[in-house]
């Protein structure tokens, strides 16, 4: 039996080859993913090594856990990854430093700078950070290449900086670091023993380094290096020992810090790992609709083959584990090639990101849990996607051996009613998610607690897969009556080939339906995808008209405006009122309740006057500020679970406060976080910590926004990296933020589309030789074969346009329910995007095309006499 | 009624073949041609040789067949199965490429054509009836009968579109799919299909092979009667020696040559050419009964009218 089912897989390679391909593709994407993780945790591992690499630290004893989603987002200050300390003061370095075994203490002052490059323009990186810190020549990870370290007025590259500035020992250059641009030297370069990821590192002499980055004399850590023969451990304990109480701080072990650090980034890798995976499944899934429709038709083929093994003694079973067999096969061939293309992927990646600035480790570590893991779910797949085809084989009685025809297909009207049932279901399921998430967990929308309690998008995931599998089962009833409205145009323009080809599409219903099932779900989630982002797109601009009061925003590429700037902007001519928004992140609690880390906000008592408007939900925010309390945004209140009136503990270490809760509001561009007068949170956020965000700014009376615009952007220009935008410009600079967003998920979302295609190719190759006959006919009564390859293309875009119009109707009916259920994400309008609906249309005839090349031109290329001879 | 196609009604006497050249000698038939056919030859060949293989597996389907069918008359070819009687029919009508040897349809040279003018050809001058898959299953009836002239984008003549369903008996059926036709049904559809276009022959290959007797009689009888009464030119591949004798002339083919060539046989005419091929298989053309055959008496049963 074996030999029967090799030789079944010998002689249908094309069909088989596209499963493969199948296989291939989504085990590829897996493997990918797991090597591309690898990749980045060896890279990071290294730069853990070079940059942490003193025996012991000396850090605030207060800790708060990272919020990762916003860590994720927002890189922080430091180079150190991990839990956020209490900063501790730079004076205990000397105090360290006199302890026995100690050969010196380091203060570690960085912090984010902008490097003007050799062409004039600022260094920017996409991702990694650009630090500034003070150098400590006797750091022993890097190394001078050239020149010397510097003094003051210079500066030090590291290798990755060099490269991306294009400066060299002895060029003069600016940077921007603190408050203001400096015009400095580079007095040499210097190279660590990792890779930096990309990161541009430069280096300061210490003295300058701590006036810029530790005015008021506090640090985020010590390092502490022994003299040799000194352990880690039996330091810790000496510079503890010496540590006077009144510091509030801790001596851990480098040990200790490299592996908070590699869990922090573990964690964060582990998100990334999670999201790829989950197009890495849509992909599978996918490839599993090929696999079941391949072995699906290659029984219905050798229908009567099997009918024959079943007659000549073959049990059920045997005739089963023949294709389970042949599953076997594709699977285990799919899946080895799947592990060296994902490996190949990844070297791609990594070359392409090399291009960007962004070395990364060249070694890619693949686990054999991984490659077994991959190769395992490859094979599995097919197993489970061929189980149904394989029954089916198994069932056909000996008897249809004798039989010329083969059976017809089954009714359509139970998968009618089921399908309909379901993706009613799905929709109501929808409906309520959108209720729920509006109700934000405050109103009784059913009326049943254990209902109203389901976490919104819990609910909005159910019935996003009700109803997909609704329609999915639902499809081949439906198919016909759709195609024949979608190829009417065709069938009324190009007769008779229209009429031919939407003809053959809808004799099969089930065949086609299942065709498109895969491109109806890839398109299903494009379409969701491009609904989010329109939405996005209009609710910014909705949130940026409503909300902001001040016409003028300035804001920096580095997420902080240098101080200097602020001056600049409040000293330039026709300026009315400056609003400064200073932020910090620190730990928030309510009463003596755990800390949270939470986004605070210093800002003038102005702020809701001048800067923003808001929706007030409980108190005055004006009022608050005014009486020194804190406003605080709904989704924060609700998280630390705080209301107007109770109290709120701020802040690490000793600058520790209380500050009351005075109002509670709520604003789509303040998102989540505290807002406080300045000098209370002067109190909770040193000076170390704190960043400038944002400048609102109001033209006084008489000055024009737009005169007031140009002057603002000849003022900050010395800053390089700040921006100046009236509210159009502030949605459309969030909007190309989104597209960018948005391309990545397009991205991942294109292979399950061109595996789908894949799925096309496949029937339309079966179709050409189940039909071969009557194309020997058509071609006998005069089909040329332009005319022949055009009915297969018809088809082929008649099947994919099919797929996609179900697809994006889903998707569309699933964001229908967004608003309600991301609504506190900042996604309160529902838009959608009729152009790039109609471009998706476009796009699904192209994937028509491109599918149909194959099997038309295996068509045309028919010799006309053999195919009205074929048996 | 006056219903021929192109006033080629009247067939004249049939004619034996090696015949006299005529004005409708193809010009770019080969000098070293055979000499050319009558004027009523609607198609012939001449020399035609086909093989498939080569060495020591060569097979020579046809073997240097030359011969005339005559306007307005139903031929059939007839014998035994690697007689070469479908490779001849499938030559004649453009679907295969001869080895050597010239055919001319309606004074046209096709043994040389390419691919595309063959396919126009085919979608113009020739009609073809096959044994079984005749019609695309996802057109009714009427789309069939009109498909060579749809997918030329000819004009349908509706008044010959009736009278050549009418003659089909399929007026009330026209709005069907095959799947809801019978096989005669299907056939019948088939052959009007292939009149619709007023093609200059018609091929019909072995057009009663899967039908039951009164299906095949239907068949039959429409065939002929295509030939009488509209004045078409029919060539048939058959077996059956009943289907046969509806012809007005029917061919022996055996080793891919001729072996007989009967006018207006009998049934019995024909099983005695039949038997006796297979008695001494690749006997010489054998001119059994040609002019005296008198139309069976069991014809006018058979034929309704």
């Amino acid at each position: 039996m074996i030999r029967v089912a090799l030789r079944g897989v010998r002689e249908h390679l094309v069909r088989f080859g596209l499963s493969v391909l199948a296989v291939t593709l989504g085990v590829a994407f897996v493997v990918g993913t797991f090597a591309f993780r690898s990749m980045l945790a060896s890279t990071f591992d290294a730069i853990i090594a070079t940059s942490v690499n003193a025996e012991v630290y000396v850090r605030g004893a207060q800790s708060v856990a990272p919020d990762v989603a916003s860590q994720a987002g927002a890189t922080s200050t430091s180079a150190s990854f991990g839990p956020q300390h209490s900063p501790v003061a730079l004076s205990l370095a000397d105090t360290v430093a006199g302890v026995d075994g100690v050969q010196r203490a380091v203060p570690d002052v960085s912090g984010p700078v902008v490097l003007v490059g050799k062409d004039g323009t600022a260094v920017v990186t996409s991702g990694p950070p650009s630090l500034a810190f003070g150098i400590d020549p006797q750091y022993p990870t890097a190394h001078l290449t050239s020149g010397t370290w510097p003094g003051p007025g210079q500066i030090v590259l590291e290798s990755g900086a060099v490269h991306a500035s294009g400066l060299k020992a002895g060029d003069p250059t600016t940077i921007v670091v603190g408050d203001a641009p400096r015009k400095v030297t580079v007095s040499g370069t210097f190279a660590l023993s990792a890779s930096t990821a990309g990161a541009v590192l430069v280096g300061l002499d210490a003295t300058t380094a701590r006036q810029i980055f530790a005015p008021d004399g506090k640090v985020t850590q010590i390092a502490v290096y022994a003299t040799p023969g000194v352990g880690e451990e039996t330091l810790a304990h000496r510079v503890a020992a010496a540590l006077p109480a009144s510091a509030a701080a801790q001596a851990v072990t480098g040990a200790t810090v490299r592996a908070e650090s590699r869990a922090a980034i573990e964690q964060v890798l582990g998100f990334l790992q999670t999201f790829l995976l989950v197009f890495a499944a849509i992909a599978l899934v996918v490839g599993a609709f090929i696999i079941t429709n391949a072995f699906a038709m290659a029984v219905r083929e050798r229908q009567r083959e099997n009918a024959l093994l079943r007659a000549v003694g073959a049990s059920p079973e045997q005739v089963f584990a023949v294709v389970l067999a042949q599953a076997l096969a594709v699977g285990l061939v799919g899946s080895a090639i799947g592990v060296g293309a994902g490996a190949l992927l990844v070297r791609g990646i990594r070359w392409v990101l090399a291009q960007f600035g962004m070395t990364l480790d060249t070694h890619i570590p693949l686990s054999a849990g991984e490659i077994g893991a991959a190769v395992g779910l490859g094979t599995a797949l097919c197993l489970v996607a061929a189980a149904l085809p394989a029954r089916k084989a198994a069932l056909v009685p000996p008897v249809q051996a004798m039989r010329d025809d083969v059976a017809p297909e089954r009714g359509v009207r139970l998968r009618a009613v089921v399908g309909a049932a379901l993706a009613v279901v799905g929709g109501a399921v929808l409906w309520l998610a959108s209720r729920l998430g509006s109700a934000l967990g405050d109103a009784h929308v059913t009326g049943w607690p254990w209902l109203d309690g389901q976490n919104p998008r819990v609910v909005l995931g159910v019935g996003a897969g009700l109803l997909l599998v609704g329609v999915l089962v639902a499809s081949p009833a439906v198919a016909r009556w759709v195609l024949r409205a979608l190829g009417a145009p065709a069938a009324l323009l190009l007769k008779p080939l229209g009429g031919l080809a939407r003809g053959n599409v809808t004799r099969n219903p089930r065949r086609t339906a299942a065709t498109a099932g895969a491109l109806l779900i890839g398109m299903a989630l494009v379409a969701c995808t491009g609904v989010i982002a329109a939405s996005t797109k209009a609710s910014v601009s909705t949130v940026v008209n409503t909300e902001l009061r001040a016409p003028l925003l300035v804001d920096s590429a580095t997420m902080r405006v240098p101080a200097g700037a602020v001056a600049a902007v409040d000293a330039v001519p026709g300026v009315g009122h400056v609003e400064v928004v200073h932020v910090g992140t620190t730990g928030a609690a309510r009463g003596s309740g755990t800390a949270r880390s939470t986004p605070l906000a210093g800002v003038s008592t102005a702020f809701f006057e001048k800067a923003l408007r808001v929706e007030t939900l409980d108190g005055d925010p004006t009022t608050a500020l005014l009486g020194g309390k804190a406003a605080v945004v709904r989704r924060t209140a609700r998280d630390l679970g705080v209301r107007v009136g109770d109290t709120l503990r701020l802040g690490l270490g000793s600058s520790t406060t209380t500050v009351q809760v005075g109002a509670v509001f709520d604003s789509q561009v303040v998102g989540t976080g505290i807002l406080l007068r300045e000098d209370r949170f002067d109190d909770v956020v040193p000076a170390s910590e704190a960043a400038v965000r944002a400048i609102y700014v109001t033209p006084a009376a008489g000055t024009s926004v737009s005169t007031l615009r140009a002057h603002l952007r000849d003022a900050v220009k010395p800053f390089l990296v700040l921006s100046v935008r009236d509210r159009a410009e502030t949605a459309s600079a969030v909007a190309s933020q989104v597209n960018q967003a948005i391309a990545i998920l397009y991205a991942l979302l294109a292979l399950s589309i061109v595996i789908a295609l894949l799925g096309i190719v496949n029937t339309l190759a079966l179709s050409v030789i189940e039909r071969t006959r009557e194309i020997g006919l058509l071609r006998a009564v005069g089909l040329g074969r332009l005319q022949l390859a055009g009915v297969i293309a018809l088809e082929s875009v008649l099947i994919a346009v099919y797929g996609t119009v179900l697809g994006v109707a889903t998707g569309i009916a699933v964001s229908a329910a967004l608003p309600g259920v991301l609504a506190d994400q900042g996604l309160t309008r529902l838009a959608i995007p009729w152009g790039q609906v109609l471009l998706v249309l476009g796009v699904a005839v192209v994937i028509g095309l491109i599918a149909s090349i194959g099997p038309a031109l295996r068509a045309a290329r028919l010799p006309v006499l053999e195919a009205v001879t074929v048996d | 009624m006056d219903v021929a196609p192109r006033g080629r009604h009247a067939a004249p006497e049939p004619t034996p073949t090696d015949h006299v050249p005529s004005e409708h000698a193809s010009p770019e038939s080969d000098p070293e041609d055979a000499p050319e056919d009558a004027p009523t030859a609607q198609a012939y060949a001449r020399d035609l040789v086909r093989t498939y293989g080569s060495g020591e597996t060569e097979v020579r389907a046809l073997d240097g067949v030359s011969v005339d069918f005559t306007k307005g008359r139903l031929t059939a070819i007839m014998g035994p199965s690697g007689s070469g009687k479908s490779t001849l029919m499938h030559c004649m009508a453009g679907l295969d490429t001869p080895t050597s040897g010239t055919v001319v349809v309606d004074g046209v040279e096709i043994s040389r054509m390419s691919q595309r003018a063959l396919t126009r050809l085919r979608r113009t001058r020739i009609g073809f009836v096959f044994q079984a898959y005749n019609l695309v299953p996802t057109l009714t009836a009427a789309e069939n009968i009109t498909l060579p002239l749809d997918i030329a984008r000819a004009p349908v003549d509706k008044a010959w579109f009736d009278e050549v369903v009418a003659a089909v008996g399929m007026e009330s059926r026209l709005h069907h799919r095959p799947n809801a036709l019978s096989g005669g049904e299907q056939q019948r559809v088939a052959c009007a299909r292939a009149l619709v276009g007023r093609p200059s022959v018609v091929f019909a290959d072995e057009p009663t092979g899967n039908l039951d007797s009164r299906s095949s009689r239907e068949v039959l009888t429409f065939l002929r009667r295509s030939v009488d009464e509209l004045g078409q030119t029919v060539v048939m591949v058959t077996h059956d020696p009943r289907a046969a004798s509806y012809a007005h002339r029917v061919l022996l083919l055996g080793d891919g040559r001729l072996t007989a060539d009967l006018e207006n046989p009998s049934r019995a005419q024909i099983l005695a050419a039949v038997g006796a091929e297979e008695d001494d298989g690749g006997a010489a053309p054998a001119r059994t009964g040609a002019h005296s055959a008198v139309p069976a008496p069991s014809r006018a049963a058979r034929d309704p009218r």
